[in-house]
């Protein structure tokens, strides 16, 4: 696990934005996580996606990581900032957009 | 699976204060959409209100498929 939790590290250190999510942009496998890339394409800032079932390692790691019963899973800046419940709330309040374009630097 | 009831029971012990609702949304017992409004909540990130919710259900996050969560600072 201390080694999945490193990659894990450096994942979200290396990448502004990055969800860990069911399945993938294209094919999502979970509703939650479909709803969540929904939000991160409609704002329009690239981020990594990083399909937990394709590395089943990183599925009880990115709990631990996050203390976060639940995927998915999104982190900007290194930070966690939340799951698809407040990915979906900041969106509806209008703070997600900025805080994602000031993390990708436009 | 686990009912509204057993999520409320759980919520309570953790925030007795805290208004609750838990609707059951597919009535099969494990899809849920729960609203937690609390004094225990302010000062707090939407991501530690959630962290205590989701502490608060411990042992019944794995018998839940699909939780919605709503959290409010009273």
């Amino acid at each position: 696990m201390a080694d999945v939790l490193k990659e894990i590290e450096r994942e979200v250190r290396e990448n502004r934005v990055v969800v860990y999510m069911k399945g993938t942009p294209s094919f999502p496998m979970c509703g939650f996580s479909a709803a969540t890339v929904e939000v991160l394409r409609e704002i329009g800032v690239p981020f990594k996606a990083i399909d937990i079932l394709a590395e089943p390692e990183k599925r009880d790691a990115i709990k631990v990581y996050s203390n976060w019963p639940t995927i998915p899973q999104v982190y900007v800046g290194g930070k966690f900032i939340g799951g698809c419940d407040i990915v979906r709330e900041m969106h509806a309040r209008g703070e997600l957009a900025p805080l994602l374009r000031a993390a990708v630097g436009g | 699976m686990t009912s509204p009831e057993e999520i409320r029971r759980a919520i309570e012990a953790a925030l007795p204060e805290a208004r609750i609702d838990v609707a059951d949304t597919t009535g099969a017992g494990d899809h849920f959409d729960v609203t937690v409004k609390a004094a225990a909540f302010v000062g707090r990130t939407l991501v530690e209100q959630h962290q205590l919710v989701y502490q608060a259900l411990g042992g019944l996050m794995p018998r839940i498929h699909a939780l919605s969560l709503r959290t409010t600072a009273l």
